[in-house]
């Protein structure tokens, strides 16, 4: 049997973990499918996956054994961290069932990283699952999850603003200097001072195409940082031509008193002829002097200003926090749902299986001890068990397909459990959706989404009703298999 | 007609709520909306000035269907600016405006006994009706500018109109765009407007007094002074966004003047 229920995460994050313990869990990237490949081979596992971010090391995992499975990977993680379990212990989380799926969704969506909300964790997800999927260690279900998770993403992205304002002061200074500029590819950004402050900001600058100069008061400072980021330096005597050839400046000297007061400002907008100039002024004590603000076509931002935005921006995505929250809620509803619904086809039949071929293994040894009768009436012994089976079937099928209760055990878990039987989820498609909306031409995009589907299931992003328990008559419905096997979509 | 130019004003109505709920904070969605319906609007506008030509009243017949026109033209440069640029909050500015111009045309009676065109009258019109389109456009996007500039040197960094939408640089940049296409076409207007006066017996004598053909000469002479102040004297931004405003005032004016003269 295999459900929902086998789904496990266990792992540390910047809530239960501070660096010093989840340095020593992380795993570097060349290293992760090997780690795959011996995680799936510790008892209890059935498929593994590893997030692995500088804020996480989680292990989504489907067990067979729950409590084997927790304990294999809790020594595993205490091993390869040389640490003592006792010590990881107390840093640990554990989840299981829709818990963890739920807390695969809001990893994805970004509700729960540092920064919530940050664009990066997407990606990192979907390394997770490319990865999983390279080592051959993501079967079925995880999957089913992690195609999930990438879509309930991308819809929290586009229902709510939880990444549209920036929060760290560099991004919003950078978004503040888009306002005037538009883009940066060209644009030449002044770095005043060699402090690290500016060092994060200008780095962004300069991914997006603009030039960078430093000046410094002592030049060999200067020609540090100019290496550091691989630019030109502009001697210090020359602050005005400085200014007058940028059009940003990020000021971070160490300075007591302003350095860019309003005379010089006021000298190099002469030379700039109006041009605008954006003054980015993370120093404190301030570098540039406030009245310059006032100069035409000087746009100036101190730290205050960038903090203020920032905040306010985080207290928006506070806001838009819980609306993603209820998103996440409403789609794991929705997918217990749909993966219920999934399985109800399979379970059927395996159950049709279980108890007609019964019957008529009985009937049969009965009528093979009963040379004496003729053919009619062996006949009539075999139709006649056929049709009990058949007739005690038909109840628990009916409730079976129309079980849509949400609370307790779902009927078609508790009949496989009283049933003991074996369904093997008929969906190989991680980009499941495909499937269930047509399942007739589903065998021939099989093939081709299990690669792309991780990737670009997002094209197709109706939130389309996936089944109503009426989706499983695809090619393999009926397909109760013993002992599956794990299934690298990959390979 | 009146029943089709009531639509018209209608959708472009529509589309002005939405782009100004935009602008009000109601989202991305009711740009989106707006452009749409503005899409609509410009289509059956597009479709109103064809029948009229039908009717003889093309669109540099009278001065009425020359304003109809000039909305015509702001509407459908906006729109077409809007694909290739982000200019939602432009529009709570630009289709408004459109809409004015569109009632002005409709509701004010057409000129009883309009001098006798000809073609040099109605070169003037056709390109002074060009000239204004384009300058409509250039003040919309000043208009803009000094919003936005405004509030990033007053540090309501939350607020910024153009977060969505252009940057100041674009907005700049795009104004004078306009300016410089728009100002050829209003000499040669100015040119053929005097010929036609000239030729019509007015532009010598008291007639020459007449405000509106001053105003049009300062409009000229504004926007050229941009012209030359912008490639000469690196003038932009700010200053650039008011002198831009001024000739607009000045174009104006000069239709306002044109249209109380003929009412009377």
């Amino acid at each position: 049997m295999e459900s929902l229920t086998d789904v496990i995460v266990l792992g540390v994050s910047h809530r239960t973990a501070p660096v010093a313990v989840r340095e020593k869990l992380t795993v570097a990237d060349d290293q992760i499918e090997p780690a795959l490949r011996r995680a799936v081979a510790l008892p209890g596992i059935r498929e593994v996956a590893l997030l692995c971010t500088c804020n996480r090391v989680e292990i989504y995992a489907v067990a067979a054994d729950r409590e084997a499975a927790l304990r294999a990977l809790g020594s595993d993680l205490a091993v390869r961290a040389s640490v003592a379990a006792a010590e990881l212990e107390p840093h640990l989380y554990v989840r299981a069932d829709a818990e963890a799926v739920h807390h695969l969704f809001r990893v994805a969506s970004s509700l729960d990283s540092l920064v919530v909300g940050e664009p990066q964790i997407l990606g990192q997800v979907k390394t997770t699952h490319d990865l999983a999927l390279r080592a051959g260690t993501a079967g079925s279900i995880l999957n089913l999850c992690f195609s999930r998770a990438f879509r309930v993403a991308r819809r929290v992205r586009r229902e709510t603003a939880i990444a549209r304002n920036p929060v760290s002061v560099s991004s919003v200074a950078i978004e503040l200097a888009r306002q005037v500029f538009g883009g940066f590819e060209g644009r030449r950004v002044l770095i005043v001072g060699a402090g690290k402050m500016s060092d994060l900001a200008a780095r962004a600058l300069q991914g997006q195409g603009a030039a960078l100069t430093v000046t410094n008061r002592t030049a060999a400072r200067a020609d540090e940082l100019a290496a550091r980021m691989g630019c030109g330096t502009h001697p210090w005597d020359d602050l005005v031509g400085a200014l007058a050839a940028a059009d940003i400046v990020l000021a971070s000297t160490g300075a007591r008193e302003p350095v860019l007061t309003r005379a010089l400002v006021g000298r190099a907008q002469k030379l700039r002829r109006g041009r605008p100039l954006f003054l980015i002024d993370i120093a404190v004590p301030r570098d540039v002097e406030p009245s310059c603000a006032e100069l035409e076509g000087i746009y100036l931002a101190d730290i205050d200003d960038l903090q203020k935005v920032a905040a306010g921006h985080r207290d928006g995505r506070r806001g838009e926090a819980e609306q993603a929250e209820s998103i996440v809620e409403q789609e794991l509803a929705r997918f217990i749902e749909s993966f219920r619904g999934r399985q109800v086809g399979p379970t059927v039949s395996a159950l049709r299986a279980r108890v007609l071929s019964l019957a008529k293994t009985e009937a049969e040894k009965l009528v093979a001890g009963m040379p004496h009768l003729a053919e009619r009436d062996r006949r009539a012994i075999l139709d006649f068990a056929d049709s009990v089976a058949k007739k005690l079937l038909h109840a628990p099928q009916m409730a079976l397909k129309k079980d849509t209760s949400g609370d307790g055990v779902p009927l078609v878990t508790a009949v496989q459990r009283l049933f003991d039987l074996t369904v093997v989820e008929s969906v190989e498609d991680p980009g499941g959706e495909a499937r269930a909306r047509d399942s007739r031409d589903s065998a021939s995009r099989d093939s081709a989404s299990r690669d792309s589907a991780s990737r670009d299931s997002d094209s197709r992003d109706s939130d389309g009703r996936d089944s109503d328990g009426r989706d499983s008559d695809g090619p393999a419905e009926d397909a109760p298999v013993a002992n599956q096997q794990k299934k690298a979509s990959g390979s | 007609m009146a029943t089709f130019t009531a639509i018209q004003i209608g959708v472009y109505a529509i589309a002005s709520a939405l782009y100004l709920g935009y602008l009000l904070g109601l989202g991305e969605r009711s740009a989106q909306l707006g452009r749409l319906v503005l899409a609509l609007g410009v289509l059956l506008h597009f479709s109103d000035i064809g029948a009229r030509c039908l009717h003889r009243q093309n669109p540099v017949s009278s001065t009425p269907e020359a304003m109809g026109f000039v909305g015509f033209l702001t509407a459908a440069g906006f729109l077409g600016a809007s694909f290739r640029y982000r200019l939602a909050a432009a529009g709570a500015f630009a289709v408004p405006a459109v809409l004015a111009l569109l009632v002005l045309a409709r509701v004010v009676p057409a000129e009883p006994g309009a001098p006798a065109m000809g073609t040099l009258g109605r070169t003037h019109i056709f390109l002074a009706t060009v000239g204004v389109a384009v300058f409509t456009l250039a003040a919309v996007l000043a208009v803009l500018y000094l919003i936005e500039d405004r509030q990033l040197k007053h540090k309501r960094f939350g607020e910024l109109i153009g977060r969505a939408g252009a940057s100041l640089e674009t907005l700049d940049r795009l104004a004078a765009r306009c300016v410089s296409f728009g100002f050829p076409i209003f000499t040669l207007a100015l040119l053929t407007g005097a010929l036609w006066v000239a030729r019509l017996g007015l532009l010598w004598g008291a007639a020459a007094m007449r405000p509106e053909y001053l105003l049009a000469l300062a409009t000229w002479a504004a926007f050229g002074v941009l012209l030359v102040a912008r490639v000469g004297a690196g003038w932009q931004g700010r200053r650039a966004a008011w002198l831009t405003l001024g000739g607009f005032g000045g174009a104006m004016l000069v239709l306002v003047v044109y249209f109380l003269r003929h009412a009377a």
